[in-house]
């Protein structure tokens, strides 16, 4: 459903994404985790259109990002670090115009909306401004918003920051029932309890390289032990560090370098 | 792969709709919100805007009656010269600037504002995006332009008793012209971010400031001639030369000109042998070359947007960042020689608003370039003076220079109402920073107070001095000046440092918009009265006292023993109303601060 070819991504010298290649099946919750820096928001910005790889192709569902924009938009919802809504548009005006940016008709909108709300109990809020929402309010009609068109892919950045833990259940919860429905959800994340919980796959980035693609179990299996993953990813960055920042080899003539 | 079954997109009209409907959405709730918790503060910048241009009418009004009494009737040939002049080099400059307005607003609404960020990630069309926030580029930046032309094209339709048809073509002619150097701005933006995106601000700097250096030649030139030249007819013919380029027939701003004299003009009688030659026909005809031209530069615009913009976002987003290092400059170390003398907490807090106006370049540029401007104006006030010493002459001097003492009063007082009156506000979002210091509150309102008054003071000072050092004036004003300016500054920053403690907004992070709440819009009120009242008290006295004393009836009239004791009682008053808006902002506003609780 998504895929990344040979994708590269730099902010002038810098290498933010470096030939990355991964693909998420349907019904697949991958989480990417990785140190502030490795790539994780890049990644996530190539894939709901916002930047355009400088090499490479980012699919989704089989259209080009950065060719359909369009189209591949259609089938994401996406919930960013820093959500936005307009201040002076009430919650219900809010998801009616992204509901129809979406292609659903204006009756199907509705219907839509009754769906969300209900399942993120928008109810008491949905027809105030949402200037006066509360982060927790904010962030569940973000979601809901992201979910009013049924998208096939689902990609959300630090889901978890400043929720309570009622909505961290939740939005758990949530994420796992979408990607058993059948949707790809992609979560970008720095809580690796909640990653190793629901993820069926981990990816891990450091430096703009994937270092790590796979299940928790095949990275215990990898490093060895039974450590948590918090534990191994410390020490699996830790490491990579430790080699990026080893000084190449001076050549012998032994060795004929 | 096969792509997924999905319902059809939004076609061009639907998304066009949408787009209307969002927009009719947000700006219903703007109003709606408006009457019912800003009522006050609406109806004061209607009013407001409402005196401006009743100011600027009757300024234009007066200029275009003299033109008739002096130069010549509409129809006669110098009238038609100096109004296509004034016109044409108006409209002219008015063009440049809304390019230069209308590229910048474009910018920060295409590149930096959350929404577009948002639509990106919406299946909306990128021209889509593009159109949404030019048309909201247009308008920000054409509400100044109709408030500066529509009073003038107004006052000379009365004057020059113009056809109904002139006030009916005018408010399209004006639609009509905004959009073409709006689009050439949007377009000019859009090509820079796509094809230069990490030379933008120079590429701009550049062009700006070019501009700022031509024109500024123009107008050396202009009235650098020398004196007895000066407003005779060999120096109008130069002038008139000089920017002749102003009347090109390609330039928009010539078809706007064009269209509404033409639009002004009787209809003939007699002697018309074609519908053409009719002047409204004339008119109608400018009007339909400048809408098509319009359409056309609009077309542009959204053919460009759909093919750049998506790029020059993502470009523009991945540029290289330069690391931005806080180094201990020279002026740093003149600050804190200069306030070596307060104590060390003042001290303290006063190099902490020091180094953040510092790296805040969107401050200080609005102060040096407000200030710059003046000062040009100052430097060249001596061109229109009279070697003669008659009463008129010396009347003009006194008024102008008490004229240029309230500007700098109020041009500062904008600065205080945008910059000083929200200080106490942001810091009330960092408070948790200076909270846990052991500082007084009191302290922290004091700094401000006399960051304020230090920072206003030198400036002021200098620019009322040059003033004064130009129009030749006695040195009894230069005195009565610097004091009143002292009184300014003082005043002033205690109004805005009192009322920014006492009305604090600690929910809003922009500055713009705490200054533009109600407690800012009461900050300029007050302020404003506050100018008017000290110049009043002190230069009415000291002009007739200097007017009375060069007259010889004086003496008949008036005891000259009546106006020295004006002259000392308006001073003394000044000094009075200077220390009470001094005090008691100050004091409400501290103990303001001191009772606040921040949570």
């Amino acid at each position: 459903m998504i895929e990344f070819h040979s994708v590269t991504r730099r902010y002038g010298d810098k290498v933010a994404v470096d030939a990355l290649n991964f693909t998420i099946a349907h019904g697949e919750l991958f989480a990417l985790l990785g140190h502030n820096g490795a790539g994780k928001t890049t990644t996530v910005k190539m894939l709901v259109g916002l930047l355009r790889p400088e090499r490479g192709a980012v699919r989704i569902a089989g259209y080009d990002v950065t060719a359909s924009t369009r189209e591949a938009s259609q089938l994401v919802g996406y919930v960013p670090d820093q959500p936005y809504l307009y201040d002076k548009l009430s919650g219900r005006e809010f998801l009616q115009f992204v509901g129809e940016m979406h292609g659903l008709p204006p009756q199907e909108v509705v219907a839509a909306i009754q769906r969300e709300s209900e399942r993120f109990s928008l109810g008491p809020f949905l027809d105030d401004l949402t200037e006066s929402y509360s982060h927790g309010m904010k962030q569940r009609t973000v979601f809901a918003s992201a979910l009013i068109h049924q998208p096939q892919v689902l990609v959300v950045d630090e889901p978890m920051v400043g929720l309570d833990p009622q909505n961290i259940h939740l939005v758990k919860d949530l994420l796992r029932a979408q990607a058993s429905a059948g949707v790809s959800v992609l979560m970008s994340t720095h809580s690796l309890d909640v990653a190793e919980k629901i993820a069926d796959r981990i990816g891990v980035m450091h430096r703009g390289r994937l270092i790590f693609l796979g299940t928790v179990t095949e990275l215990r299996e990898l490093r060895g032990g039974n450590e948590s993953l918090e534990d191994l990813f410390l020490s699996l960055t830790s490491e990579a560090n430790a080699q990026a920042n080893r000084p190449a080899r001076e050549p012998t003539r032994e060795n004929g370098e | 792969m096969t792509p997924v079954e999905t319902p059809p997109l939004p076609d061009y009209d639907r998304e066009a709709r949408l787009f209307w409907g969002l927009r009719r959405r947000v700006l219903s709730a703007h109003f709606n919100q408006l009457m019912t918790t800003a009522r006050f503060r609406t109806l004061l910048v209607v009013l407001l805007s409402t005196l401006f241009w009743a100011g600027l009418f009757a300024l234009f009004y007066g200029g275009f009656e003299f033109l008739v009494r002096f130069v010549g009737k509409p129809g006669a040939q110098n009238h038609a010269l100096t109004v296509r002049f004034v016109f044409h080099l108006f409209f002219a400059s008015l063009n440049v600037m809304l390019i230069f307005s209308a590229g910048i607003i474009l910018y920060s609404g295409l590149f930096s504002s959350p929404e577009t960020r948002f639509l990106l990630t919406t299946p909306a069309r990128a021209e889509r995006i593009v159109v949404h926030k030019f048309q909201e580029a247009v308008l920000f930046s054409s509400w100044g332009f109709f408030l500066l032309a529509s009073p003038m094209i107004v006052a000379y339709g009365l004057v020059a008793e113009a056809s109904w048809g002139y006030f009916v073509l005018f408010l399209p002619f004006i639609v009509a012209f905004v959009f073409i150097p709006c689009s050439l701005g949007a377009i000019l933006c859009l090509a820079i971010v796509y094809r230069l995106p990490r030379f933008r601000t120079g590429v701009l700097a550049i062009a700006a400031l070019g501009a700022i250096l031509w024109a500024g030649q123009s107008i050396w030139v202009t009235v650098r001639s020398p004196q007895e030249k000066l407003f005779g007819s060999e120096w109008f013919q130069e002038t008139l030369r000089r920017f002749q380029f102003t009347q090109n027939e390609w330039l928009p701003s010539s078809w706007l000109c064009n269209g509404l004299l033409e639009a002004a003009q009787p209809t003939p009688l007699s002697g018309v042998q074609r519908l053409s030659e009719l002047p409204i026909v004339q008119a109608l005809m400018y009007l339909v070359l400048s809408a098509t031209t319009a359409q056309v530069c609009q077309f542009a615009v959204v053919l460009l947007g759909k093919r750049w913009f998506r790029t020059a976002y993502s470009q523009l987003e991945c540029r290289p960042r330069r690391r931005r290092k806080a180094r201990l400059a020279i002026v740093d170390r003149g600050a804190e020689l200069l306030l070596s003398p307060l104590s060390r907490p003042i001290r303290l807090l006063l190099m902490k608003d020091w180094r953040l106006l510092r790296r805040d370049p969107v401050q200080w540029t609005q102060f040096l370039i407000f200030f710059g401007l003046l000062g040009l104006y100052f430097l060249n006030v001596d061109r229109f003076n009279n070697p003669g010493s008659d009463i008129s002459y010396l009347t003009w001097v006194n008024m102008v220079s008490f004229l240029n003492l309230a500007v700098v009063g109020l041009i500062l007082s904008t600065f205080t109402t945008r910059f000083i009156f929200p200080m106490i506000s942001l810091e009330g979002r960092r408070f948790w920073v200076l909270g846990l210091m052991p500082v007084k509150r009191e302290t922290i309102v004091w700094s401000k107070f006399i960051f304020a008054a230090i920072g206003s003071l030198g400036p002021c000072s200098l620019l009322i001095l040059l003033s004064d050092l130009m129009l030749r004036v006695s040195t009894l004003v230069v005195v009565v000046h610097q004091l009143t300016t002292v009184l300014l500054c003082l005043g002033l920053s205690s109004i805005a440092v009192g009322l920014g403690a006492t009305m604090p907004n600690f929910r809003e992070p922009s500055p713009s918009k705490i200054a533009a709440g109600f407690g800012g819009t009461l900050n300029l009120v007050l302020s404003a009265l506050y100018i008017m009242a000290i110049v009043v008290l002190t230069a009415l006295p000291c002009h007739f006292y200097l007017i009375a004393g060069s007259s010889p009836m004086h003496e008949t009239f008036i005891n000259p023993k009546s106006l020295r004791l004006w002259l000392i009682g308006g001073t003394a008053a000044s000094v009075v109303v200077g220390a009470l808006a001094t005090i008691i902002p100050l004091k409400r506003g501290i103990a303001a601060f001191n009772k606040l609780e921040l949570y």
